[in-house]
């Protein structure tokens, strides 16, 4: 008999699909979507919100330098820690979670699908290691693949034919996504423990950022990724860096997308919208930002926004984190990667008391505030560099109440009063605008509606979320309470989490892209890397990709060569 | 006043292994307001399985209580397998007549422990408040922080008549501690705050430490990186005062150590 | 006869995985290349344990995987606090199984990591740790440190391999272009090939550290004419080596997480390499013995939140090392029963640890016989994880290398011994219905 499942009376959000708080049932058979049912179990959502599974297009949930992290902070870990049950593991951390904990609260929060958003090629085993732990959630992960040599060398010759070979052959031998973007050229610096602004050339290396992210916007389009190239872009954190983050957006404006979606999407944009010359006179350029993204339609965003308290910063910007310790003085891990990249990690506390915490944590909303058009702009804190996750429902009930933001910046710092524009911002988030930021607009900027995620249209996965709330409710308290725990999650058709409890704990889905790129050009490429396996690598080119074993429940995509 | 009267039974130490009981369970302020029956019937963890108080310990109360703090516990038997004794404890006192196990009044944030004997490690584990008295020896870690915490104890009074351990109050940032005895490797170290007294003599005090007061009594074996600064009287006495650790840069060199 | 390339060594935390060996009916009859003398040794070949068994009247007695299985499962049900104990000679997939065993037994879980690295990592949770890639090593290092170690010794293909004498991209011409500078408390084989061998006393190693951090932060003026034995002008030399460097690298060893502060010799190691980037670029890096040291070490952490010694009795992990590690419970004799996998405390524990391990049951689950097997009262032999089974493991820079199986076995794996290990207890567990 098919496994059925029949949601009744739920107002839906399903903005992919332009339903926009509608009262209506939603069938399901077999872990899809579907028109009708006939002897379905019925879940009666009377009432509540109705939304597709969330998707979170950036967060760091899984390899190398979470671990790191995890290792680093015991601190952090017995912050969290709950006992196992009956159908859970044993659960640990606040700001890093274990991957058990990561499944069921994400899960719990109405989440079904995560990016993680930086898997450094030669340890890429490790983030597939991890991500088979987690359990519930589908997933994928984003190579970096700009700091890598080859990468340079292509751009400096101009090549961007092999330089498309290349980030191919790193997809493929990664089961990766797409191509991740991270301080381009600044990473490699770090190694001589420098750094790169966009226009500043690579020690060594002859090529400037601006040459790297361009190119690979040009190689990522010569294939019909699903998504863009997603990029973390220079002088993350530095006052006045918003001006880096426009000159970026400009560099790859004529660079034609191969499918219907942005060329860019930059991430945790709130840490690039800086203004001022230094601490002290540190201001929101939220309003530059979204004034460039709201008149041009090349570019996307995703927030990071701040949430207050102690986290675990961690990313592969290697001199940002460092120069974050030297602020801090607190513990600080960096792991420097042959031939491709680096990360640093650092523990850090966001207060309301410190006048340059007040202004990041104001940005961040503002960039969603400010940003006209929601299918621009996506919630995330970069998990958890500007905060965990679960803290979510708070940025929800703050974009949604004005209210409950001048609740919050009364007991914070003045300068949210005369250095970010959050306070003057009238604007508030319906719960359409919620579920495009949560869901729709992630799947879409991540080509991932095409692949059932993100929407609730026929055929669609049977990723669900029933918030336990009436699309009246303005009550900022009660919609963060209905975000952190859903009344039910439903992921491809199955139960997992009832009542904010987590019921079952089926593994989740690996999604990876195979970008088809031509014999000849890949041949002419691998002559090239196999002298760097064998002069530069410390690990054979036999044994570096990543074996099908650690993709235990894989679900391919295919991106055709275009040019 | 209560006295709450715990004698581990015999048989919880003779199997073949000595799995430690552990007693977090049984302070004043969670033990307030019980009867007897309720007293037996709490439940601690012994190894993997939780048991009732009554089937580890011989119970025995006399007396009545207010409130917490006229509540005073005594543990008796031979507690160097019983752990957690005061841990997280709030009020009243406990008295433990014989050697303690681990993490003895660790987290304890007021009320009155009196060890009639020494303490496995980890005794006053970040605690915050109250006064914790080792009649003994202390073994290591004593106050410290837990691991990977950049703050240990924050408050409260430790007394220990005997030697301590390595490493007594790593990442102090409040509070006092008084060894009568000789402090083994690296006391105060990481120290940010509050005053540690060795009336012995110590290896390593205040390394890495960026504020708080070390003072040694006896012989001291000084790290390099601290910075002479003048003689100086305390209590009567003359010391030689060190500002440190310039190990850890001139901006946080604020702690002080006095030795002989 | 087969030749195969690209074979990877399960031995040390080189992992080096360019080996290239000959393989006829079954059996590994030449290692061509690659390997150092010990590699070599270990894929040719030792005797092994020809079945399960289980002691019976102080005689270990030939059974069936089936019964040692089961028996296995009732010494670990029935106990109040199983120590499981190894896992750093084996593979990732078999470490997972071996993480759900521990929760599932509320059981002591600790790994080699506490007698070898632990300290460096008790070290990283109070400072962090610096590192790198060891191709970062081979590509750019041009000042290489090793403290406390003496990989010609104990690492063979360390420094052909990734440091001093390998050749790399800024580091064409390979030793020649690079500073060796060896710091222990005897001269030790690689000592002699130092440029500079700086002698430390026994147990001095964190006052020299202290005074190299205080001559790299600008305070040269408070350190004494000499530190742990090191004169301050052999000091002022290795601090000024640290500053003209391009890219400092530093390994240490046992001779320093073991004497003296221990873990804290390692933070103030970690320490000194925070205090040279205010100079230049440094990395810091433990040098790790098993194989999967450092993998059991990512493995707990991902699913427990913490690297080693955690006990989660009460359905959580609780972490602390020096109440948790395998030899404090030993040699306190707090725990009743012990699976050791993948280890041999029997030739690696002090003699007070193995007086109590003789007292209780043990299991032990390994290809080889060895000292524990001595303790033992149930004997699992597995398939050679990297010859007879594949698996991930992490090389001690935590890169993931996947080891290959290049020869076919009967005997079972690791990860699946245990998984029907568990099985079983839980199959007891429901009988007796709890
Ligand atoms: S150095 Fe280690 S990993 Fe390499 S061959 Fe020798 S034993 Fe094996
Ligand atoms: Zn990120």
């Amino acid at each position: 008999m098919a496994d059925e499942l029949l949601i009744r009376n739920g107002v839906v959000y399903d903005p992919i699909n332009g339903v926009k708080g509608e009262k209506k049932d939603i069938c399901i058979r077999d872990g899809k979507v579907v028109d009708s049912v006939t002897n379905p179990k019925v879940i009666d959502a009377e009432g509540r919100v109705v939304m597709p599974g969330g998707v979170d297009i950036h967060a760091h949930i899984a390899g190398g330098k979470v671990n790191a992290g995890r290792i680093m902070r015991p601190e952090d870990e017995r912050k969290g820690v709950e006992p196992k049950t009956k159908v859970c593991r044993a659960q640990s951390g606040y700001s890093v979670p274990n991957t058990f904990a990561t499944g069921y609260r994400y899960a719990r929060m109405g989440y079904t699908f995560v990016m993680e958003a930086a898997m450094p090629p030669l340890a890429a085993r490790h983030t597939h290691e991890e991500m088979i732990d987690i359990p519930i959630l589908d997933n994928a992960a984003l190579p970096l693949i700009d700091n890598n040599w080859m990468t340079m060398e292509y751009v400096k010759s101009g090549d961007m034919d092999l330089l498309a070979a290349y980030m191919a052959w790193i997809i493929k031998a990664t089961k990766g996504f797409g191509v991740k973007i991270v301080n381009p050229g600044g990473t490699e610096a770090w190694a001589w423990g420098k750094n790169c602004d966009l226009n500043d050339s690579v020690p060594y290396f002859d090529v400037t950022p601006a040459e790297i992210i361009k190119g690979l916007a040009v190689a990522n389009e010569k294939f019909d990724m699903p998504h863009s190239i997603h990029v973390h872009t220079n002088m993350l954190g530095h006052p006045g860096n918003f001006e880096v983050t426009k000159d970026t957006y400009d560099l790859v404006k004529g660079v034609k997308a191969s499918k219907d979606r942005q060329v860019i999407h930059t991430t945790h944009t709130q840490f690039h919208s800086y203004g001022g010359t230094n601490w002290g006179n540190f201001e929101s350029k939220a309003d530059a930002i979204a004034d460039y993204i709201n008149q041009n339609d090349h570019a996307t965003i995703d927030i990071g926004s701040v949430i207050l308290g102690d986290t675990t910063t961690m990313t592969a910007d290697g001199p940002m984190e460092y120069s974050l310790y030297q602020i801090t003085g607190r513990k600080w891990t960096n792991h420097d990667v042959e031939l491709e990249t680096g990360s640093g990690i650092t523990p850090f506390l966001y207060s309301g008391k410190v006048s340059v915490h007040t202004i990041q944590w104001a940005i961040g909303q503002e960039l969603a505030l400010l940003v006209k058009d929601p299918w621009k702009v996506a919630l995330t804190t970069d998990h958890p560099n500007a905060g965990p996750f679960i803290g979510y429902p708070i940025i929800i009930s703050h974009l949604m109440s004005k209210k409950r933001r001048d609740e919050s910046a009364e007991d914070m710092h003045k300068a949210i009063f005369d250095r970010a524009a959050l306070p003057s911002i009238d604007r508030e988030y319906d719960l359409n605008e919620i579920a495009i930021i949560t869901r729709g607009m992630t799947a879409k900027a991540l080509g991932l509606h095409e692949h059932g995620k993100g929407h609730l249209g026929v055929g669609a996965d049977a990723d669900v979320a029933i918030y336990d709330m009436s699309p009246e409710e303005r009550d900022a308290g009660k919609i963060q309470k209905a975000f952190l725990n859903t009344k039910y999650t439903i992921k491809a058709g199955e139960i997992v989490v009832k009542d904010g409890e987590v019921v079952a704990t089926p593994p989740g889905r690996t999604i990876f892209v195979t970008p088809e790129c031509d014999d000849k050009l890949t041949d002419e490429m691998m002559v090239t890397l196999k002298d760097k396996f064998a002069k530069y690598y410390s690990v054979t080119l036999n044994n570096y990709p990543v074996q099908d074993a650690y993709l235990p429940n894989p679900y391919e995509i295919k991106a055709p060569w275009r040019s | 006043m209560q006295t709450i009267t715990l004698k581990l039974k015999e048989a919880v130490r003779s199997g073949i292994a000595a799995v430690p009981v552990e007693v977090d369970a049984l302070t004043p302020d969670q033990l307030f307001g019980k009867n007897e029956a309720e007293l037996k019937a709490v439940k601690v963890w012994w190894g993997n399985r939780e048991e009732n108080t009554g089937d580890l310990f011989d119970v025995s109360v006399e007396g009545d209580a207010g409130n917490a703090e006229e509540v005073k516990i005594v543990f008796e038997g031979d507690l160097t397998r019983v752990k957690r004794i005061g841990d997280g404890m709030k009020a009243g006192e406990i008295e433990a007549r014989g050697d303690v196990d681990m993490r003895c009044g660790a987290m304890m944030e007021g009320g009155k422990i009196v060890v009639k004997g020494n303490a496995n490690c980890w005794a006053g584990r970040e605690m915050r408040g109250g006064e914790l008295i080792i009649e003994g020896d202390a073994e290591d870690n004593l106050c410290a922080m837990y691991r990977g915490e950049d703050k240990g104890m924050t408050g409260g009074k430790v007394t220990v008549n005997g030697n301590a351990g390595e490493l007594v109050g790593q990442y102090m940032a409040g509070g006092e501690i008084l060894i009568k005895g000789n402090a083994d490797r690296l006391a105060g170290l990481n120290m940010r705050g509050g005053k540690i007294t060795i009336e012995s003599d110590a290896q390593w005090p205040g390394s890495d430490m960026t504020g708080g007061e070390i003072v040694v009594k006896g012989e001291t074996e000084m790290t390099p990186s601290f910075k002479f600064v003048e003689t100086a009287t305390v209590d009567g006495v003359e010391y030689k005062k060190y500002l440190g650790d310039l190990a850890m840069g001139e901006k946080k060199a604020k702690g002080t150590l006095h030795v002989k | 006869m087969v030749e195969i390339t690209d074979v990877v060594c399960s031995l040390c935390g080189c992992v080096c995985d360019d080996i290239v060996l000959e393989v006829e009916n079954n059996k590994v009859v030449k290692v061509k290349r690659g390997a150092c003398s010990v590699g070599k040794s270990k894929l040719l070949g030792h005797e092994r344990i020809k079945s399960p068994m289980i002691r019976e009247n102080g005689e270990l007695k030939e059974c069936s995987y089936d019964e040692a299985i089961k028996k296995s499962a009732e010494i670990l049900y029935k106990s109040r606090r199983p120590l499981l104990y190894g896992w750093s000679s084996t593979v990732c997939e078999a470490d997972k199984v071996g993480v759900e065993l521990t929760e599932d037994l509320g059981a002591v879980m600790d790994n080699t990591a506490s007698v070898c690295h632990g300290p460096s990592v008790l070290a990283i949770q109070d400072v962090g740790l610096p590192s790198c890639t060891l191709g970062e090593v081979k590509n750019r290092a041009d000042l290489v440190i090793y403290w406390g170690a003496n990989p010609a010794q104990a690492h063979a293909n360390h420094m052909k391999r990734y440091s001093y004498v390998s050749k790399g991209y800024w580091t064409a011409e390979g030793k020649k272009g690079k500073k060796l500078v060896v710091v222990d408390v005897r001269k030790t084989m690689t000592a002699k090939m130092a440029d500079v061998f700086v002698q430390v006393e026994q147990g001095q190693d964190y006052p020299v550290f202290s005074a190299l951090r205080a001559i790299l932060q600008g305070h040269e003026d408070v350190v004494p004419d000499k530190v742990g034995g090191v004169p301050k002008e052999q000091l002022l030399e290795l601090a000024n080596m640290v500053k003209e460097a391009k890219f400092v690298m530093t390994f240490f060893g046992m001779g320093v997480t073991h004497t003296g502060a221990r873990h804290n010799n390692i933070v103030n190691a970690i320490q000194f390499t925070r205090a040279a980037h205010l100079h230049t670029k440094a990395s810091i890096m433990p040098l790790r013995g098993h194989y999967n040291v450092a993998g059991i070490n990512q493995v707990c952490t991902w699913e427990t939140g913490f690297p080693f010694a955690i006990e989660m009795a009460r359905g959580y992990a609780w972490y602390n090392p020096g109440e948790l590690s395998a030899t404090d419970l030993l040699y306190r004799g707090d725990c009743d029963a012990a699976m050791i996998i993948a280890s041999d405390p029997g030739a690696h524990f002090p003699g007070e640890s193995l007086k109590h391990l003789a007292k209780i049951p043990v299991i032990q689950i390994d290809p080889y016989a060895n000292p524990t097997t001595e303790f033992a009262d149930v004997v699992i032999p597995v398939a050679v994880s990297g010859i007879e089974a594949e698996g991930n493991v992490y090389r001690m820079d935590n890169i993931p290398i996947r080891l290959r199986k290049i020869l076919d076995t009967d005997y079972l794996p690791d990860e699946e011994i245990l998984e029907r290990i568990l099985t079983e207890v839980r199959a007891l567990r429901e009988k007796e219905g709890e």
